[in-house]
């Protein structure tokens, strides 16, 4: 009995053990640092670091319209963001698992944008935006082409909603096609005979069995929308002035360029505890709509 | 099972083993390098300036010749990428770098308790005034001055003659008419590269700053809540300055970056653009044929008093006060202003204005914009570069609510309002 309780533990820790503790290191020590500085002002470089309570909360919530204005932001870009990526990535699903000729071709093609990086992705956008949609509007004098793309408030919004959409659907698309090969085919057959249209099908079958993975890519979508960052940065900036100032954005500024480590952590902070909320209550809604074949 | 354990704990052993030899092994190497009296010493240099990266990997095989047992390793972080981040993250880290560049005024604040006190350094007396004062903290020179850089509008003297300019303006109306003159020759008078916030929030609304009749107490009644932007004679007069280069700008200029401003000055596409004379690497990358040069920025129609260009030192020089090798890299800055290689590789490699007066710079290498920004300097027809003085975080902020004007979200008293309330916020410590 002791024998099988060592051996055991001696498992768990082989196996846990290098795992934990690299999770430590990396994400719980930094955490619990950072909660530490967002009770301080320190700057980030000196060795004088003062303990100032919640004044950084209190300046967040009484004194700071760019962070409010950032999460604005943040959160109409998470609801567009999450609707359309899961759409638009299980839409494409439903498509490329029906019997096409070019079906792995196309699951390459609408995979790729992941593959690249975000950063990557907004300087190649940026390109578009800027230089290939001005040309074809020369051409062709279409309105859509000639917009500013990322020079005015709402256009520059769109602008990050397209490419993010672009770059993360695809990888959707593979969790639900997954999803949907899964899906029993005797259930479908029966259906399908007993006279259900291509609708039902898909209403009664197919979506309350691919729930599971709906739950998978709403708290995916959701957690990369909130954090998103590296396709702010490089595709505008934050700008034009400021309006697409993501939080993690915000974040980082305040932290880095205003030299207030203090207050960017207290910001970052609150972040935490909002993503925490919202991605747990959406698993345990989803969770709770799942069913077994 | 007492044999399970004795495995047990070996494993346990053997991994913390690893990650202690994982962890320390750097710190090992670093620390010989700090302090190790035989063998090589290793100098670590973190720097800013991309546009010399390669170049002082060239000078770094001629030091390490000339200096046996000591190693120079280079780093280079900047250009698109976010050199003061990286540098917080190398203290962070606990790799500090013997040698690393600050900018003075608010910069030199914030780095001030890790840098030392270089006043005794035989360059000393050479520095040129204007690069001292930036660096200089109660009466002690904590920084040695990369170079001095000036900005302003570029022009192409080639369109301006197609236009039938003869005069060169220097009063705002003559701009204005000689903005008027390109536009009904058919040529883009101005490209404005507003996306950029550098670009507006240092150095256009610098020249609102530095035309003050006290720069800096102006800078000082704003930290101390006693001045405001809004309703300062001054400024009201730099707006117009703003508004002509809109006017009688390209179309979106808030989608235009650096590299497109350039690139559309560059090739003849516009007459003039509001930058400095290290454009003068990437224009010549474009166009070498290109005839260009420096005019002033005015902001009225006192031409005496527009005359002017800001001139001032990107970036200094610092030594890390913690470092073990604080003599390696008093002798290394010594060396690159005293020595003839050292000069040859500021004058002709970097091409730089030497911040020194005992460096001759050569008038050929440096271009038709630096030769411009010298000439005014030794005049002594220089504005100074304030914007080092705004509030940590300025720039960005700035610039987001000038970008908010040229837009036409806000008007001019909205726009001078925001600038105060956004520059109280942020000095508030």
């Amino acid at each position: 009995m002791n024998r099988t309780k060592a051996s055991r533990l001696l498992q768990q820790l082989i196996f846990v053990g290098p795992s934990t503790l690299f999770f430590a290191l990396i994400m719980i020590i930094p955490f619990l640092l950072g909660l530490y500085y967002s009770f301080t002002n320190w700057n980030g470089v000196s060795s004088q670091v003062q303990w100032v309570g919640l004044d950084n909360f209190i300046t967040i919530f009484t004194n700071d319209t760019k962070f409010r204005d950032a999460f604005w932001f943040t959160t109409r870009f998470t609801v567009l963001g999450v609707l359309l990526t899961n759409v638009l990535g299980f839409f494409l699903a439903y498509l490329l698992t029906k019997p096409l000729k070019t079906r792995n071709v196309l699951r390459t093609l609408f995979f790729m944008p992941n593959v690249i990086g975000g950063l990557l992705l907004g300087f190649i956008w940026q390109f578009i935006f800027v230089k290939s949609f001005a040309a074809i509007g020369d051409l062709t004098n279409l309105a859509f082409f000639n917009l500013p793309w990322l020079g005015t408030k709402g256009t520059a919004f769109w602008a990050i909603v397209i490419v993010f959409v672009w770059q993360t659907a695809g990888y959707l698309m593979v969790i639900y096609i997954s999803s949907l090969n899964n899906v029993p085919k005797d259930i479908l057959e029966a259906a399908e005979i007993d006279g259900a249209s291509r609708g039902q099908i898909l209403r009664s079958i197919i979506i309350p069995l691919v729930m599971p993975a709906v739950t998978v890519c709403l708290f995916l979508a959701i957690s990369w929308s909130f954090k998103m960052f590296d396709l702010n940065l490089s595709l505008t900036k934050g700008g034009p002035f400021g309006s697409t100032e993501s939080v993690a954005m915000n974040i980082y500024y305040e932290a880095f360029t205003n030299n207030r480590l203090g207050l960017g952590t207290a910001k970052a902070v609150i972040f935490f505890v909002v993503v925490a909320i919202i991605t747990s209550l959406q698993v345990r809604f989803t969770k709770r709509k799942e069913v077994e074949a | 099972m007492k044999k399970k354990y004795g495995t047990l704990a070996l494993v346990m052993v053997l991994a913390l083993s690893a990650l202690l030899a994982g962890c320390g092994g750097s710190k090992e190497s670093g620390g010989t390098a700090g302090s190790g009296g035989e063998g090589t010493k290793t100098l670590k240099i973190f720097q800013f300036k991309v546009e010399i990266a390669e170049a002082l990997n060239q000078m770094k095989a001629e030091y390490e010749k000339e200096h046996p047992g000591i190693k120079l390793d280079i780093q280079t972080v900047g250009g698109g990428s976010d050199y003061a981040s990286a540098l917080k993250a190398k203290f962070a880290s606990g790799d500090e770098p013997d040698l690393f560049n600050v900018s003075g005024y608010r910069d030199l604040d914030t780095w001030f308790e890790k840098v030392e006190d270089l006043s005794d350094q035989p360059w000393v007396d050479d520095v040129v005034d204007v690069a001292k004062e930036p660096m200089t903290k109660d009466g002690k020179l904590y920084g040695q001055p990369m170079a001095i850089e000036g900005y302003g509008i570029i022009y192409n003297k080639n369109l301006f003659q197609q236009a039938g300019i003869t005069e060169l303006p220097t009063t705002l109306s003559e701009l204005e008419a000689a903005a008027r003159q390109l536009q009904e020759a058919g040529i883009t008078p101005f490209v404005n590269g507003y996306q950029e916030n550098w670009i507006l929030a240092n150095h256009l609304l610098n020249i609102g700053f530095a035309h003050q009749e006290d720069p800096d107490g102006f800078v000082k009644s704003l930290n101390e809540g006693k001045g405001t932007i809004k309703g300062n004679g001054v400024m009201d007069e730099w707006i117009n300055l703003f508004d002509l280069t809109m006017k009688y700008g390209q179309k979106n200029p808030l989608t235009t970056d650096y590299n497109t401003e350039i690139t559309t000055f560059a090739t003849g596409e516009a007459a003039m653009t509001q930058n400095g004379n290290w454009t003068q690497v990437q224009i010549d990358g474009i166009n070498p044929e290109l005839n260009i040069g420096l005019l002033p920025m005015p902001i009225n129609d006192n031409a005496e008093q527009n005359d002017k260009l800001p001139v001032g030192v990107p970036n200094n020089w610092v030594v890390n006060k913690n470092s073990g090798m604080k003599d390696e890299a008093k002798e290394f800055l010594n060396w690159l202003v005293t020595s003839e290689t050292g000069k040859k590789y500021i004058t002709e490699d970097f091409k730089f204005i030497p911040a020194f007066k005992s460096i001759e710079a050569n008038s050929e290498l440096l271009g038709d914009l630096g030769t411009d920004v010298m000439k005014y300097s030794q005049d002594g027809k220089a504005l100074s570069w304030e914007f080092n003085k705004f509030p940590d975080g300025g720039m960005n902020e700035f610039g987001s609510i000038m970008q908010g004007y040229v837009a036409g979200n806000v008007n001019k008293d909205q726009l001078f309002e925001a600038l105060d309330q956004a520059w109280a916020d942020l000095k508030a410590k």
